[in-house]
């Protein structure tokens, strides 16, 4: 598990003043800063410059591995390693194997893309340091940790009230 | 269990010779010591139902224990019997050679049915009988088994068989106040007292063994006794008409191959008339080339299979029974003046009263006059038969002279009708009841022994019951205490007719010899024993029944001194005695050769006068399955479907619909049917083509001690029979019928009558087929979307004849013996769970007051593009490389999918866990080649697939190739009519292959759907004159 | 821009928001959720005896007989898994049309389906013969071998669609639970509760990169769930279609199964959520008469799809001219189960026609009696598609009738004890809405509120 970092957190009451929050935070040099608030913010990928992200990448791979692979699974078994007469029918009666390809295809997809949103979130994390208990329900934050460049405790205080924060604190995240 | 095993293992050192003697000493033992048994049982680990060990040691019976007793060749060995003989018993560390290991073998027999007889081929494994076959080299039953023969071997098994003779302690009311077992010495001794005193009656049934009936001829001669033999499907009537019309007291034997036009006036003979199996053979002969096939009119009063079967069936009731004759007599004689008695003054006298019947009968003027002329145009080629309980009525004498005058008239007798082959069984007669009644009434009678018969069940209206109170003291060979046993002072059991020696003659000199094929299970005598014993030691009677000292030896010195002159032709007794027992049956009479035409005493035909009757008139009626009620206890034949009605697991009042409707009767109302004072009450069944004026009851139901399993199963008709001093009326009386408030469920292996317009059974007028072979079989363009599999080598197929199949039901029985079929009982039929792996639909074609019947034997069809297999989510059934559609028991999970997609529904599931019920020792008629299916598990049709295999490693064996014919499947070998046909479809030589190819009458079931079954059936064909009316499309509701 | 009704009523802040959807988790069982979850919980006990007894006596306690190989369980089992799908459909479907008023609905929607699909799930299992060998219908490599499952079943295709919809419709609920677990970690006065829903939320923090890549998973898995729950009860109708059974044989029914499946799935919304405003009186600012509504609305446009596949059913049958289907349609309508038939024509396609009045959409008691018509209905859609096919077939002969038996009886309505259980307890463990959804959407339809 990542040891958590030290830094200085600001606390803000509305959705506007976090955006504009980021906004400013972020032309003042700070990269990796976090923005948390209690549901998604429409433009705070802009905010804070969040590339787009790259899950659905590991998804279509997945998709593609389960369509072949339930394929290659019907195929082996009904054709090659048990090829027996079933009905009168073909052994690779490819038809009747469609419907099992396509389940298989929406399996893969689906878990590894959770696989995918773990490993890019650090899911699951066992009780990380919480800045402030309202930030899950009602309250947003920005958070510069101290290893960030340019990196100065009274400057950013300074930032954080210039910008409306109702609370400023030293923090762990 | 373990020191049993000590006791096995020491055993196992002790050398041989010692350890055959502890053999010889247990057997000594064998009857009582429990030491022994407890040994004996705990040894064996063979039972198909042991599962864990929680019931190790109480396999009562099983396979060593046979093994060890295996080739005990005189199976006379009971132990207490004053005179043991001196046997050989062969333990199984001494194999026999002729037993191999997981090998059957087969040992020809016999067994009668009444008055038939069977000849019989019984498959025995390491030792127990598992099922029973027919010999193909019986002259008569040619290797055809009635369902009855074949399920008979269940009651060599029946678990309430007594285990040894019994004592019924009566109180002065002469009612069983209580039953003790006793022993024979004191039995033997207490019979000698008792017979010494005379006044002795031996009343048996038809006794079919001529050495029986020399036994019993030389222990009456012995004691002064009285030999009165009597059973409920007497053939008295025939025989007294015989009599009176030709002099001879016989029941003469009819050729119905020979015969071209056969009028059936309620004589079922395809189905309980005298020898329904041999007649059917017989029928089939004469009907299995459609071109030259005879003609069926059927004057039924209730619906016969026989009736069925007709090409052209009226409905009659039975005082129309004389109408159709004389009739028919009438218009032969007087109106066309045919034949020798034309112009005869008093013939025409007789017949004049009838002079215009037929208007009554339901039958149109012009079938009537095709059929008078049909006679007459086959003259001698013709037969009339009459009789039956459906014509034991008050003018019973007048039918049969009636049936006799015509088949005179007409030529027949010495052809059709032979009188030089009687059939010297046929003995029982309800005169010599009543006599018998009598005689025990007036005190006249002291004791009685009872052998075969069961007359305080099957003449319940007769008053024996309280007359037998009055003999002193009454023995009774029966296998349990049943009606009449309760009655009896001492039950001598007698052996099971497969663990006894016997013989068996059917028609004169068509002989064949009952070997045992098992050791007597129980400690039980053959009633022949019993006989020389107790002549024996009154010492009297002649030297042959006191000096042999089995009856094993008595039964070879009659063959040497009766029978090898007749029939050794040549041979010494050794080999004559050989060959009998090898080919199972001696003696093949001149039954083809035409005998001397008899002349017609016309003076009798002037008592013939014409019936007067109104209202509804009652109807008694064997079933095929029942027939008097003996064997009543086996579960098979309970659950098998009468072969018309379908109804299982029950009696009924069959009523026409006319009927129903105007008394408003609903199927399974309960009436009360009364006739003279007896009343019955038994629920209704609407039956399809009855006469309004009739009602129709089965006999041989409504058993109170018969056993568990058919007490209760329906109710008994023979106590509306009415008993006089002219002998037994049971059919014709008035009865009146009257609904009750109760309601019963009858259950049906069928529950829907109507083909519903479908082409399931093809069926064309013979007047069709001669125009087109191929008349009504609409064949279907067909064509698959790919080329399919390839099948080289062998590939299974079957095909039905459905112009011969008469739907007698033997094969369903077979099958069920064959592969281990559980019954379910009546209330999982209704709810339509029977297992039947071959089951037989009945269809109803033509309007429903007249409808005619169509059968149609369905078994899993073995398709190649088989429905089942595509959906099976766990390959349970697949395809064999020989086009079989396997079922694979063990990997099935039950899913019942494959059930749903067959078209044919011909897929049983096991809804429990069935064979955890068998009984012991039921579980030692199992055939150990057939898996015993668990629960939930999916079963079905195999085409006998173990059989496949044996015959082809026999082939291996004697390194040839399979050859058409080596491979008969259960079904197939059971058939009297050879409607069945198995074989290679790829051999082109092949019986099916050439009827798959060739023949025009051959379809496919449900051919359109291109399931591509392996079975063909060939369309019925119907002699009854018309062109076309009648099609396979027929719509008979009911 | 055209005004829309608020989704969310009395203009509540973050925190009101948060206050009343927690609230069922935060304060002690009401008597009436007491009540009603004891009488689940022992409805629920009396059908896994029934259960008990059924597998280790036999299938031969149940109706199901020869020539009706299927009954009951088959009939609940599409019926349940029918009722799954509206819960996928509200929350992936209308999530990718951007349906604002789906938010409010969709968790509860979505346990729904979980636990449908659960209760559906027993059935196939628990009906073969024996259920203690079900795994032999999956494909495990084994040393029986070669050994292997037959792909051309429809069964087994049912097998990979239900488990893969049963898997993924968990993943997608749980998803979108996950920040929600993450508040009422935050919010939690006692440290079990913390702990449990700590673990429950995975250690979400809900930080900008967070939420972009999770909005990003649940537009993927949306868009998965579509085409999934399509495809499921395309394939459960495969099992009767694909057989060559008259009256199971015709290529109409995936569509029709879907268009079937989505109607009873509404239907049991509808009864959910009446059931769920009556028990937590503060959810009614969410899930509002105008939600009701447009639930009543779906509900009557499928009932009419429905009709029109009945309709089209008789006339193909009609149409294709074999025997054997006109037959059996024939004896549906007018033969020993016609009642049956009768019964699914006046729930499914009659009763529904009341939405044609505002008055009536909007009314609860209405909209409450109505849907419980169409759950009735749509059980006696698969009671008639499944026994009135079977029990008339090919050969007369075979006719037969189902042996209906009160393990029948027990063995449906126990699964209702199933289902509810599951359902209560998850209204009082989980927030019946979703939190972090509900928030962005609370200004729309007030003056000023952006979008």
């Amino acid at each position: 598990m990542a040891s958590w970092k030290y830094g200085m957190a600001g606390i803000f009451e509305t959705e506007e003043s976090i955006i504009k929050a980021a906004y400013k935070t972020r032309e003042m040099g700070f990269k990796n800063f976090e923005a948390i608030s209690p549901y998604p913010i429409h433009g705070m990928e802009e905010a804070c410059a969040i590339k787009r992200s790259w899950i659905p990448y590991v998804t279509f791979g997945a998709a593609l591995v389960g369509l072949f692979g339930g394929l290659a699974l019907t195929y082996w078994t009904s054709a090659v390693d048990w090829a027996i007469n079933v009905g009168g029918k073909p052994f690779f009666s490819l038809p009747a194997f469609i419907p099992i390809m396509f389940e298989l295809t929406i399996l893969f997809a689906a878990l590894s893309s959770v696989g995918a949103l773990f490993y890019a979130c650090g899911m699951p994390k066992i009780d990380p340091p919480i800045i402030d208990k309202d930030l899950t329900c009602s309250k947003f934050a920005i958070f510069i940790p101290n290893d960030d460049n340019g990196y100065d405790e009274s400057k950013i205080s300074e930032m954080f009230r210039a910008l409306g924060a109702s609370e400023v604190k030293k923090a762990e995240f | 269990m373990s020191e049993t095993h000590n006791e096995n293992t020491s055993a196992a050192n002790t050398p041989a010779s010692v350890r055959d003697t502890k053999y010889w000493m247990s057997l000594e033992q064998w009857g009582g010591d429990p030491e022994f048994q407890k040994l004996a049982e705990t040894e064996f680990m063979s039972s198909p139902l042991r599962e864990g060990a929680e019931n190790e040691g109480q396999d009562g019976w099983a396979r060593r224990e046979f093994l060890k007793l295996m080739g005990a060749s005189l199976a006379m060995a009971t132990a207490g019997c004053i005179r043991r003989p001196v046997q050989k018993i062969v333990p199984y560390n001494k194999q026999p050679e002729e037993v191999t290991h997981g090998v059957s073998n087969f040992y020809t027999s016999t067994w009668s049915d009444g008055v038939e007889t069977f000849g019989l081929l019984v498959k025995s494994r390491e030792g127990r009988p598992t099922k029973v076959e027919g010999n193909p080299n019986h002259a008569l039953s040619k290797g055809g088994l009635s369902a009855r023969a074949q399920a008979h071997i269940l009651s060599l098994y029946d678990p309430e068989r007594l285990q040894g003779p019994k004592r019924n302690l009566q109180n002065k009311e002469r009612t069983n106040r209580d039953t003790i077992s006793a022993k024979w010495e004191d039995i033997d001794a207490a019979a000698v007292k008792q017979l010494k005193k005379g006044g002795v009656v031996v009343l048996t049934g038809n006794l079919t063994s001529p050495a029986t009936r020399a036994v019993v001829s030389d222990f009456c001669q012995g004691f002064k006794a009285q030999h009165v033999v009597w059973e409920p499907l007497a053939h008295d009537e025939i025989r007294e008409g015989q009599k009176a019309a030709f002099g001879d007291d016989v029941v003469p034997y009819y050729r119905f191959d020979e015969a071209k036009v056969i009028v059936s006036v309620d004589a079922d003979f395809l189905g309980t008339w005298i020898a329904p199996t041999t007649f059917t053979k017989q029928f089939a002969e004469g009907r299995k080339n459609p071109k030259t096939m005879s003609k069926l009119v059927v004057f039924d009063s209730a619906y016969s299979l026989t009736g069925a079967n007709a090409d052209i069936r009226v409905r009659i009731k039975p005082s129309q029974q004389l109408d159709v004759l004389m009739g028919l007599a009438h218009d032969i004689v007087v109106t066309k003046a045919f034949g020798k008695y034309a112009g005869n003054s008093s013939v025409k006298a007789a017949l004049e009263p009838f002079a215009n019947v037929a208007g009554k009968l339901a039958i149109s003027k012009e079938a009537w006059q095709k059929l008078v002329e049909d006679l007459i145009h086959h003259k001698g080629k013709s037969l009339v038969v009459a009789g039956g309980l459906q014509t034991k009525t008050e003018w019973a004498h007048e039918v049969q002279l009636a049936a006799n005058f015509l088949n005179a008239a007409l030529g027949n007798d010495g052809n059709t009708v032979d009188a030089k082959i009687p059939l010297t069984s046929a003995k029982a007669s309800n005169k010599e009841l009543m006599g018998l009644i009598e005689d025990l009434n007036a005190g006249k009678v002291k004791t009685v022994i009872i052998h075969k018969t069961n007359p305080i069940y099957s003449a319940a209206n007769s008053g024996f019951a309280s007359a037998l109170k009055k003999a002193e003291m009454v023995f009774y060979t029966g296998d349990r205490i049943d009606e009449t046993g309760k009655q009896a002072d001492y039950m001598i059991p007698d052996n099971h007719s497969m663990e006894a020696w016997g013989d068996s003659e059917s028609y004169k000199d068509v002989i064949s010899l009952q070997q045992p094929t098992i050791r007597p299970m129980y400690d039980t005598r053959s009633v022949q024993l019993s006989l020389m014993t107790w002549a024996f030691m009154a010492e009297t009677g002649p030297k042959r029944l006191t000096t042999p000292e089995t009856f094993y030896d008595y039964l070879r010195n009659f063959w040497r001194d009766e029978l090898h002159p007749k029939f050794g032709k040549g041979k010494s007794f050794e080999d004559f005695w050989e060959d009998a027992l090898q080919s199972g049956a001696i003696g093949v009479a001149s039954l083809d050769k035409p005998s001397s035409e008899r002349t017609f005493k016309v003076e009798a035909l002037s008592a013939v006068k014409p019936v007067k009757a109104s209202g509804m008139e009652l109807v008694l009626h064997p079933t095929s399955m029942f027939m008097d009620g003996t064997l009543s206890n086996v579960s098979w034949l309970n659950e098998l479907p009468e072969p018309v009605t379908k109804v299982v697991w029950d009696n009924y009042a069959s009523v026409s619909i006319k009927t129903a409707e105007s008394m408003k009767i609903a199927q399974g109302d309960v009436l009360e049917v009364k006739v003279g004072e007896s009343t019955l009450q038994v629920p209704a069944l609407i039956q399809p083509g009855m006469h309004d004026d009739v009602v129709a009851i089965a006999v041989g139901y409504g058993r109170t001690a018969g056993g568990k399993v058919t007490n209760g199963v329906g109710s008994n008709a023979y106590q509306l029979v009415q008993f006089g001093k002219a002998g037994a009326v049971y059919s014709g009386a008035k009865a009146s019928v009257t609904k009750t408030s109760l309601k019963t469920k009858l259950a049906t292996t069928q529950t829907h009558h109507t083909m519903e317009g479908r082409k399931i059974v093809a069926e064309a007028t013979l007047n069709e087929y001669v125009k087109d072979e191929a008349a009504n079989n609409h064949k279907h363009k067909i064509w698959s979307i790919w080329s399919g599999h390839q099948y080289n080598g062998n590939k299974w197929g079957m095909a039905i004849d459905l112009n011969t199949c008469t739907g007698c039901s033997a094969c369903m029985v077979a099958c069920q013996s064959e592969n281990n079929i559980t019954v379910v009982g009546k209330k999982y039929v209704l709810e339509g769970r029977e297992m039947h792996w071959i089951r037989i639909d009945r269809y109803y074609v033509g309007t429903p007051e007249d409808a005619h019947t169509v059968f149609q034997p369905v078994m899993c069809q073995h398709c190649d593009n088989a429905p089942c297999e595509t959906v099976c989510p766990v390959l349970a059934t697949v395809h064999s490389s020989e086009g079989l559609n396997d079922m694979v028991y063990n990997r099935c999970v039950g899913t019942r999918y494959c059930s749903n997609n067959c078209p044919y529904k011909v897929r049983r599931f096991n809804w429990f866990n069935y064979a955890k019920l068998i009984e012991k020792p039921m579980h030692l008629a199992l055939n150990p080649e057939v898996t015993v299916r668990p629960r939930g598990v999916m079963e079905k049709c195999t085409f006998c697939t173990h059989r496949i295999k044996e015959a082809r490693v026999k082939s291996r064996v004697e390194n040839r190739e399979l050859k058409d014919g080596d491979i008969k499947v259960a079904c197939e070998q059971s058939c009297p009519t050879g409607a069945i046909t198995f074989g290679d479809m790829n051999d082109p030589n092949s019986r099916v292959a050439k009827i798959f190819n060739e023949d025009k009458r051959a379809y496919a079931l449900l051919e359109e759907f291109h399931a591509a079954p392996s079975v063909r059936y060939m369309t019925k064909i119907r002699n009854n004159d018309k062109g076309g009316e009648t099609s396979s499309h027929g719509g008979g509701h009911s | 821009m055209i005004k829309r009704n608020q989704l969310v009523l009395g203009n509540k802040s973050l925190k009101q928001i948060t206050e009343d959807i927690v609230a069922p988790l935060e304060r002690l069982p009401s008597k009436g959720w007491l009540g009603m979850f004891l009488s689940a919980k022992a409805l629920f006990l009396f059908y896994i005896i029934a259960i008990a007894i059924v597998v280790s006596t036999g299938m031969g306690l149940l109706g199901v007989n020869h020539p009706v190989g299927w009954g009951t369980m088959i009939i609940t089992f599409v019926f349940w898994i029918g009722i799954g799908h509206a819960g996928t459909l509200i929350s992936a479907v209308l999530f990718l049309f951007r349906q604002k008023w789906r938010t409010s609905v969709a968790r509860t929607a979505e346990a729904m389906t979980v636990f449908a699909v659960m209760t559906a799930g027993l059935f196939p299992l628990m009906h073969t013969g024996r259920p203690w060998l079900d795994f032999w219908l999956f494909p495990y490599p084994n040393q029986r071998g070669p050994l292997w499952v037959n792909f051309r079943s429809p069964l087994l295709w049912d097998v990979f669609a239900v488990s893969t919809y049963a898997t993924v419709s968990m993943v997608f609920w749980y998803i979108g639970l996950v920040p929600d677990f993450a508040t009422i970690r935050d919010r939690a006065k006692n440290n079990i509760r913390r702990i449990v829903y700590g673990a429950l939320s995975l250690g979400w923090r809900g930080t900008a990169k967070n939420w972009s890549h999770y909005e990003m998973l649940y537009l993927l898995l949306a868009g998965l769930s579509t085409p999934l729950v399509l495809s499921v009860h395309t394939i459960v109708s495969f099992d009767f279609a694909v057989s060559n059974l008259p009256g199971w044989h015709t290529t109409i029914f995936p569509p029709y199964f879907v268009a079937g499946a989505i109607f009873s799935g509404f239907g049991m919304v509808v009864t959910l959520m009446t059931l769920v405003r009556i028990g937590f009186p503060e959810f009614k600012d969410y899930v509002t008469i105008d939600h009701m509504e447009v639930m009543n609305k779906i509900i009557m446009t499928t009932g009419l799809m429905v009709g029109y596949a009945y309709g089209s059913e008789f006339f193909i049958a009609w149409y294709s001219g074999n025997a054997y289907e006109r037959y059996a349609f024939i004896n549906r309508a007018m033969g020993p189960y016609a009642w049956s038939y009768w019964i699914m024509i006046s729930c499914n396609v009659i009763i529904p026609q009341l939405f044609w009045f505002r008055k009536f959409r909007r009314s609860i008691p209405v909209m409450f009696v109505v849907s419980i018509f169409v759950n009735i209905g749509m059980w006696f859609e698969r009671f008639v598609i499944t026994v009135t096919s079977l029990h008339r077939d090919f050969m007369p002969s075979n006719w037969g009738m189902y042996a209906w038996s009160r393990y029948d009886t027990a063995i449906l309505v126990g699964s209702f004890g199933m289902f509810l259980t599951l359902f209560l307890l998850y209204l009082r463990l989980f927030p019946a809405i979703s939190i972090a959804e509900v928030k962005p959407v609370k200004n729309v339809g007030y003056e000023g509120g952006h979008h």
